[in-house]
């Protein structure tokens, strides 16, 4: 069966529209299994908005609405970003 | 300024009666697959459908219970928010009219939860009067997994992501709960004849 | 790594379209105040129709940081709205709107050594081609081990290039077929397994970086296949476009 997902990569120019930092390379530690992975390899869903999982667990990570001209983001978890 | 790109141009449509689009929607012949998470697989034998919630009685059906209702079959438009439309969808499946038949409740907001966690909130009186069913085949055949199957919830007067699929349960509130989407950015009810797609509209 | 200009939409013109293969084209575009890219990263495009009407969607940059040109390698996508326009329709002079470059993480210079495991499945060739492109402009030897999964014959792309540049030290590219094979095809003919991952190497012992691109369902295969086989899950770079075109 085809996987409907892609991961954080397709998202990340999205991403960028709030983040200084490379979305891709940032590193979320999930709140609920504790695991840390890179956003780039969080599986990006597509319903109404998108949506990044954890890729060990499933949780969701980041929420985006694209309202428009406006985008809203949730995000979940801790992120960590190395400073340039 | 924004450049334009010369010779872009939207897919092409097929010709449709204009008073069936709801504002800002195009037409489509497919029926594209939008999820917030990975598909759930559930087996019949361990799904179920509970009303609960601002209720005197709960209520519940295994799979056998719920295939064994009276069914309806249907066809209606479907709009995404995501802005395409499907005309003429044929559905089958059970009436909330009939699930929530002789409820007591003081609730007046349903939240509609799903197998992988994911949530919608429609007003009581959304999902009443023939205007709400759950169902559990598409087109004459049972409703895959990708669209919602074993069963979902088909609300097609507002926007598809309130048609939640792989429903599990719908829980009566006194207050309005917002769901998954409408906590982010969506429109809390989601008419799409008055094009209310997001917070704000 | 260098500090990063924030990334904002630039208008690109195209300075010119070349064929990869029947539904595969080359758009080599000019970007003002283009700051360079690794490779592996991708952009972001815009479409605007007169009227108003947007489209947006990603791309991998095909060509080397070394290149003068930017370079975008799209393949048509039947039944889709941005690919048949920029496939079919676009010409020199035309423009569009570009963000970028996107992302760190899918990307690879010589200074990150290897040796390098790049496994792609059909359009996914493109930034592990901008990957091998780099590598050969800095005439570096890191070694580089290559595999790409198409089809068959008509979705081979680069094919001429690859050959041109396999014979340099340490490189090998490898080609599967799923569906047809060209003729006189004595090569793998298959979906990528376990064996043909440990007849390609190199193994994990190597401790490779390993860059795996192309449909959602080729990726996740692939992954599971690498990491079954012993390989660091976090030496594995994954890209997913999605689910195949059909």
């Amino acid at each position: 069966m085809e996987d409907l997902h892609t991961d954080g990569n397709h998202v990340a120019g999205m991403l960028g529209e709030f983040l200084a930092a490379d979305a891709t390379t940032t590193r979320r530690r999930c709140q609920s299994c504790g695991a840390e992975h890179p956003l780039a390899a969080h599986r990006a869903y597509r319903g109404a908005g998108v949506v990044l999982r954890c890729p060990g667990c499933g949780d969701v990570a980041i929420r985006i609405a694209e309202c428009g001209d406006e985008l809203v983001l949730e995000w979940r978890g801790a992120y960590r970003t190395r400073r340039v | 300024m924004r450049p334009i790109s010369r010779g872009f141009q939207r897919r092409r449509e097929p010709d449709a009666d204009a008073g069936r689009l709801p504002p800002g929607q195009y037409l489509t012949r497919d029926f594209p697959v939008l999820t917030a998470g990975p598909t759930p697989h559930t087996p019949t034998e361990d799904w179920s459908l509970e009303v609960g919630g601002a209720v005197d009685a709960p209520r519940s059906w295994t799979w056998d219970e719920f295939s064994a209702l009276p069914m309806e079959t249907f066809t209606v438009d479907i709009h995404c928010v995501t802005k395409w439309t499907k005309l003429d969808t044929t559905w089958t499946g059970v009436s909330l009219d009939l699930l929530l038949d002789g409820i007591e409740t003081s609730g007046e907001h349903v939240t509609a939860w799903s197998d992988g966690g994911y949530t919608t909130n429609v007003p009581l009186e959304d999902v009443s009067d023939g205007k709400a069913w759950v169902v559990h085949q598409f087109g004459g055949e049972p409703l895959e997994p990708e669209h919602g199957g074993p069963a979902r919830l088909l609300v097609p007067h507002l926007y598809f992501w309130k048609s939640a699929k792989w429903v599990r349960g719908l829980t009566l509130t006194d207050d309005d709960e917002p769901g998954f989407w409408e906590s982010v950015g969506y429109h809390n009810y989601g008419d799409p004849w008055r094009e209310q797609r997001y917070w704000g509209d | 790594m260098s500090a990063r200009p924030a990334l904002r939409w630039r208008t690109a013109t195209v300075r010119g379209v070349t064929a990869e293969s029947a539904r595969t084209r080359t758009l080599m575009l000019d970007v003002p105040d283009w700051h360079g890219h690794r490779a592996g990263q991708h952009v972001d495009i815009r479409l605007t129709a007169e009227g108003g009407y947007q489209a947006q969607r990603s791309y991998s940059i095909a060509s080397a940081p070394e290149h003068d040109a930017l370079e975008l390698t799209v393949e048509l996508v039947d039944d889709g709205e941005v690919s048949p326009y920029l496939v079919d329709e676009l010409r020199s002079g035309d423009q569009f709107e570009l963000r970028g470059p996107i992302g760190g993480h899918f990307s690879w210079s010589v200074e990150d050594r290897g040796p390098l495991l790049l496994l792609a499945g059909g359009s996914g060739i493109v930034p592990l081609m901008s990957m091998l492109r780099h590598r050969a402009a800095r005439a570096a030897d890191v070694p580089a081990r290559v595999l790409v999964s198409v089809r068959g014959p008509e979705e081979r792309i680069y094919g001429a290039e690859l050959d041109a540049l396999e014979p340099r030290a340490g490189l090998r590219v490898e080609w599967t077929y799923t569906r047809s094979t060209p003729p006189g095809w004595g090569g793998w003919a298959r979906r990528v397994d376990a064996e043909m991952l440990a007849q390609l190497g190199p193994g994990p012992d190597a401790n490779p970086l390993a860059f795996v691109c192309g449909p959602t369902s080729f990726v996740e295969h692939v992954a599971n296949l690498l990491v079954d086989g012993g390989h660091d899950p976090e030496a594995i770079h994954a890209e997913r476009f999605g689910p195949t075109g059909g």
